[in-house]
């Protein structure tokens, strides 16, 4: 048992930022031991992680600034801890796919780390100006490595991204402010800590439910435009189209799972206490997501885009699962998280690799690349199998659940809509694979060769994780179930679970 | 003893030269001399209402007010002989490269 | 004892799966072999639970998966004879693609799929509950794709492919759509389940399946039959079957006629407790059934290409299983037996046609039935197995199709006495139709002149080895097996706690039976524990409906014969030279318009491919895209723009004349006085 395992799992990736940084060449290697060593250190977490417990694990808590009642206080649950897990694998496997990136590298691997160290945070802290903090740092890697390392219209991309999502989490500042200044502590002082002002808006004495509306609000925003949700997500597809591969990778698995996380985290403690409306007001939002995303996949020319809105529909699942609030939902929601997370990565990297071994990524203009490189085309097909729900890789098992649990308490009629979605989501995955892998080869392609060993493998390793979890998805969903009953449970503080 | 008033017409005639100054001049270092004028006559204002009521607050803000308008001159004219050198002029109407 | 190493029927081909995919390209033939011999272990071990269990044993074992959801094996008699027929078939198909693949350059590959193909059959054949049949009924329709793109270089097969996998798709969405509505429902009856009992396990849905409200049961029913039409390739999701022709002969024979598409019959009869008790279910199936049947006869009619002949009659074939099972409605678990017993007699013989047809394909190097003519004179092997196998489907006495199929018509018959005719008229219809295609194909590639210079030998001996073999079940196995089959499959619900009468009286059937004369209704509640006790009787179907054979009117049970015998001579009149009376073109011109609308496949490749799939869906995506362009993206666009431009006017402001400023700085000073000075007066401040 190492002790502060979440503090030195953030300053591992910190640390290895501000060394590759000055590491000039050499980056690859230290991101790569900076993140492995993270990853070593959740994989030891999970041994110990205590999967029945309903409590905060692995609990820190220092004062910052006693003053304002800001705390440094880092801990996770059965929310949080699959997104660790995620994170510290995903951010391996992106420095991996990396390993061949040339321009600026000890920025590149740097930013990467970077992210890592916010994506890490976001998940482990337990006060909501951490939180917010981590949330934001977020923002200014992804930002350069979109605006420096992206494609052509990576200004416009960058800066729609920053500036979106920036305003979102402005207002979702301003609802945390809402829950600080409204909630005093039984000592007449104010906290930012997460789990109190929590389990205080079930309040109705100290949060009326016309303020609670407003600061739910508030929230919900600021994660459904993370997620993306319709109609909050037209940033979405240009940053992924402009990203460079790796930050797509990231963009996807990681930074979208922070709305995730806030719905699980933060949205589904109070909505008990507000205005019904928002339930069939968020229930609207995902299906709409769902069905739309899928529609919209089927209809992009380039690839990337493409997987931009799969993700649109996948992570509208979430949304779906959060919302219909049964156990099975919400435990499939969490694995969808988890599951979207690790398929995407290989969607987005299959994207980036036809775009450097073929030079475009449009679909129209690709044809039976498979004779040229079949192992990539085996591991791109089994992504896109993994993608568009086959059982036995994880996806399926997500939907599934959120399927399943969703039709409890959802009006039948939406949940045809949704199933609809699910042939849609074949539909564009096997045209665009048919139209680029298949087919006699373009005269032009005739050069094309398989891409590097070090792409292949992290598209390999992906691949496995998908079987891993499609093939015995026990293995987190006792975690996420543990964490599904506690989520549909008024929030224990820490106080109250005696770990402070 | 000077009563009061006269400290506070004397501060205003300056204050007001300066501000006529500021509307009418476009030299530079007459816009200077103007700005010290008002800061004159708010330090003029500062010393006679401490010396009026016996406390030692408004000296002391007098004096901090002198050090910054030496500071700020001390800026200001360096501003204004790299403007010369660069333009030849100091007239602040033909210095405006970075208006829209 | 064999009982214990069930699962090895399934884990056996996945080790061959991934031994293929990694080291087959190494091994002489892709490593064929190992496909081969872990499906001929498969068979081992299925005959040697067959011996340990026939007749009133079942094997059920059981583990937890994840969640409320379990894993387990489940092998009754309905999953054994899948289990037996599967694995022996395919033993064979597998063998034969071993002559048939060598020097593809992909055999590896065609192995791999190959093995993964019948893992994940044989998973989904006894699999204990409805989730893990899904999950392989998934991984087979992957197979199916990845098997009819094998030669994914031609652009015709990667459409397929993709065609095969989106149609079935629909389906299945459908299926994934009744087990959640399944499962809530059972989850809603809050029952207290033993240790080791799922919501979803069959054993646990037979027993529960009559505290489900009626209006659920049938639509549950439906999404049931809509993942079965999809894969069964039943009207109107049949498009996929012929194009999956694109496939090497042996996927098509595996495939898309002996095993995966039987799968939908298989849940259907798995699920009969289910249709049974949900009212309209199992007219549904009827319905699909019988209409298909017709349907897909008639376009077997036009067809050139050899494989696509065989393709629509598959589609057929399966169409008298679905309304054999359908007709259960008057029969009550009887029809299951006899669609079953079509269903594995009909697997045997369109492998046969099949793996006939790929020899022919072999050596003559085309599919188009045009280029042939007699190739008989030097394919004796291949015409003759294939001759028995045209004769078993035709229906002709004595062969299995007669025992199997006209066993169908008899029991619609008596779905018409007590219900309707319709599904009768239809598959009778339907049986003529089956004799004349068959025999025009078999007339016009083995008989009279070559009608193109095409490579003259016969297969190697590894190819023919499979075609006598099962040319050999093709024939005996229909009177050898038939009464004890009945029999056997009958007992299949004893073992569960299926209430029939009760279940019938959900479903309305004992209402709808009252008019029957022979006491149907009562008598099919408890017609399967009455077969079983009289064991190996001459009785099948006899006392299932209440009545002797003697009961059905002679011509009634003459007509089946009749009509296959008539329908190969009207075939022999067309095609065979030695008997030609009539040229085709004399009945129906290149212009004919009945003609042109069956060789179009009732233009239905334009209706769903060409205006749902193109117009509708993929124009829906284009509307899409175009709100997210000009509305959803676009407002965000116009509020950027709007604040630029707003921008662009406000900064005008900045004049850079310093005495601009300073005004502005006075009069605010003013303005802030006046304000103040107004406000002491108010006595805000």
């Amino acid at each position: 048992m190492i002790s502060n395992v979440i503090s030195l799992l953030i300053a591992i990736p910190l640390l290895g930022a501000v060394v590759s940084f000055f590491a000039g060449t050499k980056a690859k290697f230290v991101a790569l031991i900076a993140s492995l060593i993270p990853l070593a250190l959740s994989l030891q977490m999970y041994m110990e992680f205590d999967k029945t417990s309903k409590l905060m694990q692995f609990v820190e808590s220092y004062d910052w600034v006693p003053s304002l009642g800001v705390k440094y206080t880092v801990g996770v649950d059965g929310i949080g801890f699959p997104l660790v897990l995620l994170s510290t694998i995903v951010s391996v496997l992106v420095i991996i796919y990396s390993w061949g990136e040339t321009k600026k590298p000890n920025q590149y691997f740097a930013l990467l780390l970077l992210n890592e160290v916010g994506v890490l945070g976001v998940f482990t802290s337990l006060d909501f100006f951490l939180f917010y903090i981590f949330w934001e740092i977020v923002l200014i890697p992804m930002f350069f490595l979109i605006g420096s390392w992206g494609g052509p219209r990576k200004d416009y991309a960058a800066i729609k991204f920053f500036i979106y999502t920036h305003v979102a989490s402005l207002v979702m500042l301003l609802a945390i402010f809402a829950l600080y200044f409204t909630y005093q502590t039984p000592e007449g002082t104010r906290t930012f800590d997460m789990l109190t002002l929590l389990a205080a808006t079930a309040d109705k004495t100290i949060f009326p439910t016309g303020l609670l509306n407003i600061i739910f609000a508030g929230l919900l925003l600021g994660f459904l435009v993370k997620m993306p949700a319709f109609p909050f997500h037209t940033w979405l597809p240009d940053a992924h189209v402009e990203a460079p591969t790796a930050g797509s990778v990231v963009l996807a698995a990681l930074l979208l799972k922070m709305g995730g996380y806030g719905l699980f985290r933060v949205i589904m403690p109070m909505l008990p206490s507000v205005d019904k409306a928002f339930v069939t007001i968020i229930a609207v939002i995902a299906v709409i997501s769902i069905v739309y995303g899928a529609f919209m996949a089927l209809a992009q020319k380039d690839i990337k885009k493409l997987v931009a809105y799969s993700s649109v529909s996948h992570m509208g699942f979430v949304t779906l699962g959060a919302v219909a609030f049964t156990w099975m939902s919400v435990t499939g929601a969490m694995f969808q998280q988890f599951s979207h997370g690790i398929i995407t990565c290989v969607l987005f990297m299959s994207a980036g690799t036809i775009q450097h071994v073929v030079g475009t990524r449009v679909i129209a203009d690709l044809g039976g690349l498979a004779d040229r490189m079949p192992k990539f085309a085996v591991l791109m097909m089994a992504g896109f199998m993994a993608s568009l729900g086959l059982p036995g890789m994880s996806g399926f098992v997500a939907e599934f659940m959120v399927l399943t649990g969703s039709y409890a308490t959802l009006p039948s009629y939406t949940m045809f809509v949704v199933f609809l979605s699910v042939a849609i989501t074949a539909a564009y995955h096997l045209w665009a694979m048919q139209k680029a892998m298949f087919g006699p080869i373009l005269k032009k392609y005739m050069n094309v060769h398989e891409p590097h060993a070090y792409e292949l493998f992290s598209m390999a390793m992906i691949i496995v994780l998908s079987l891993i979890f499609g093939i015995q998805p026990g293995l987190i969903t006792d975690i996420m179930g543990t964490a599904a009953t506690q989520v549909m449970e008024p929030v224990i503080t820490l106080t109250q679970m005696g770990v402070i | 003893m000077i009563p009061l008033e006269l400290y506070i017409l004397l501060a205003s005639t300056m204050f007001t030269i300066g501000l006529y100054g500021l509307f009418t001049q476009k030299n530079g270092v007459k816009l200077m001399m103007c700005i010290e004028l008002l800061l004159n006559s708010a330090n003029i204002n500062l010393v006679a209402f401490s010396a009026y009521q016996p406390n030692v607050n408004g000296q002391v803000f007098a004096l901090f007010s002198i050090a910054l308008a030496a500071a700020e001159a001390g800026v200001g004219f360096a501003i204004l002989i790299a403007l010369y050198r660069l333009y030849g002029t100091i007239d602040l109407d033909n210095i405006n490269a970075m208006r829209w | 004892m064999y009982a214990d190493y069930a699962y090895l029927i399934v884990a056996l081909p996945v080790l061959a799966f991934l031994l293929c995919l990694f080291v087959g390209w190494h091994l002489p033939r892709g490593g064929g072999f190992l496909t081969v011999l872990a499906t001929f272990a498969g068979l081992i071990l299925s005959l040697g639970i067959f011996s340990e269990i026939y007749p009133n044993e079942i094997i059920h074992q059981s583990m937890p998966w994840f969640a409320n959801f379990n894993v387990g094996i489940l092998i009754d008699p309905l999953a054994l004879v899948m289990l037996l027929m599967v694995t022996f078939v395919v033993t064979l198909i597998h063998t034969y693609a071993n002559g048939y693949m060598n020097g593809d350059p992909g055999a590896a590959r065609y192995f791999a799929e190959a093995a993964l193909f019948t893992a994940s059959m044989l998973g989904l054949i006894y699999a204990d509950n409805l989730l893990q049949l899904f999950i392989f009924w998934e991984l087979v329709g992957l197979c199916s794709y990845l098997l009819i793109g094998f030669w994914y270089r031609k652009p015709s097969a990667a459409a397929a492919a993709k065609k095969a996998f989106l149609t079935t798709r629909v389906g299945d969405v459908l299926f994934l759509a009744g087990i959640i509505l399944l499962y809530n429902n059972l989850a809603s009856l809050n029952l207290t389940l033993a240790p080791g009992e799922y919501l979803l396990q069959f054993p646990v849905i037979y027993a529960h399946v009559a505290q489900i409200p009626a209006d659920q049961l049938t639509l549950i029913a439906l999404g049931l039959l809509g993942g079965a039409v999809g894969k069964s390739g039943q009207f109107p999701l049949h498009v996929w079957l012929p194009d999956a022709m694109e496939g090497p002969t042996t996927v098509s024979a595996m495939i898309h006629a002996a095993t995966m598409v039987t799968a939908g019959v298989y849940l259907v009869a798995r699920m009969f407790p289910l249709f049974y008790a949900a009212p309209y279910g199992l007219t549904a199936v009827a319905a699909v059934g019988a209409f298909t049947a017709l349907f897909a006869a008639t376009m077997g009619l036009t067809a050139f290409d050899i494989k696509r002949v065989l393709a629509f009659s598959t589609v057929s074939q399966l169409g008298f299983m679905m309304a054999g099972l359908g007709v259960g409605a008057a029969v009550g678990t009887f029809a299951v037996g006899v669609s079953i017993f079509h269903l594995i007699g009909h697997s045997f013989f369109k492998a046969l046609l099949f793996l006939g047809a790929g020899s022919v394909i072999h050596a003559v190097n085309t599919n188009d039935m045009r280029e042939m003519g007699g190739v008989g004179k030097y394919m004796k092997w291949t015409m003759y197995t294939m001759l028995i196998g045209s004769l078993s489907l035709a229906g002709f006495p004595l062969f299995t199709g007669f025992f199997s199929k006209d066993e169908i018509i008899v029991i619609a018959y008596e779905y018409g006495v007590m219900i309707n005719f319709l599904p009768y008229i239809m598959l009778v219809l339907a049986a003529v139709l089956t004799a004349i295609y068959t025999f025009r194909m078999w007339f016009s590639v083995f008989t009279g002149k070559e009608r193109s210079d095409y490579g003259k030998h016969e297969s190697p001996m590894i190819m023919i080895g499979p075609l006598v073999i099962l040319a050999v079940f093709a024939f005996g196995f229909g009177f050898a097996a038939q009464e004890d089959f009945y029999s056997y499959l009958d007992s299949n619900f004893e073992h569960y706690d299926v209430d029939f009468a009760q279940l019938g009286i959900i479903g309305g059937h004992v209402l709808e039976g009252h008019a029957a004369p022979e006491g149907a209704a009562l008598e099919e509640e408890q017609g399967a524990p009455e077969v079983a006790e009289s064991g190996h009787g001459a009785a099948g179907e006899g006392e299932e409906g209440g009545e002797g054979e003697a009961g059905e009117p002679w011509y009634i049970q003459i007509l089946p014969i009749i009509v296959a015998i008539g329908g190969i001579l009207l075939a022999g009149l067309f095609y065979f030279d030695k008997i030609k009376k009539f040229d085709p073109s004399q009945v129906t011109g290149d212009k004919d318009p009945i003609r042109k609308l069956l060789l179009k496949g009732y233009y239905q490749h334009e209706i769903l491919t060409g205006w749902f799939a193109e117009t509708v869906v993929y124009g829906t995506a284009l509307i899409c895209n175009m709100i997210d362009i000009k509305l959803v993206d676009g407002w965000l666009n116009w509020l950027s723009a709007w604040v630029l431009g707003f921008a662009q006017h406000i900064r005008k402001v900045q004049t850079g004349v310093v005495q601009n400023y300073v005004t502005a700085l006075v009069l605010g000073v003013v303005v802030l006085v006046v304000v103040i000075t107004l406000a002491m007066e108010v006595g805000l401040v």
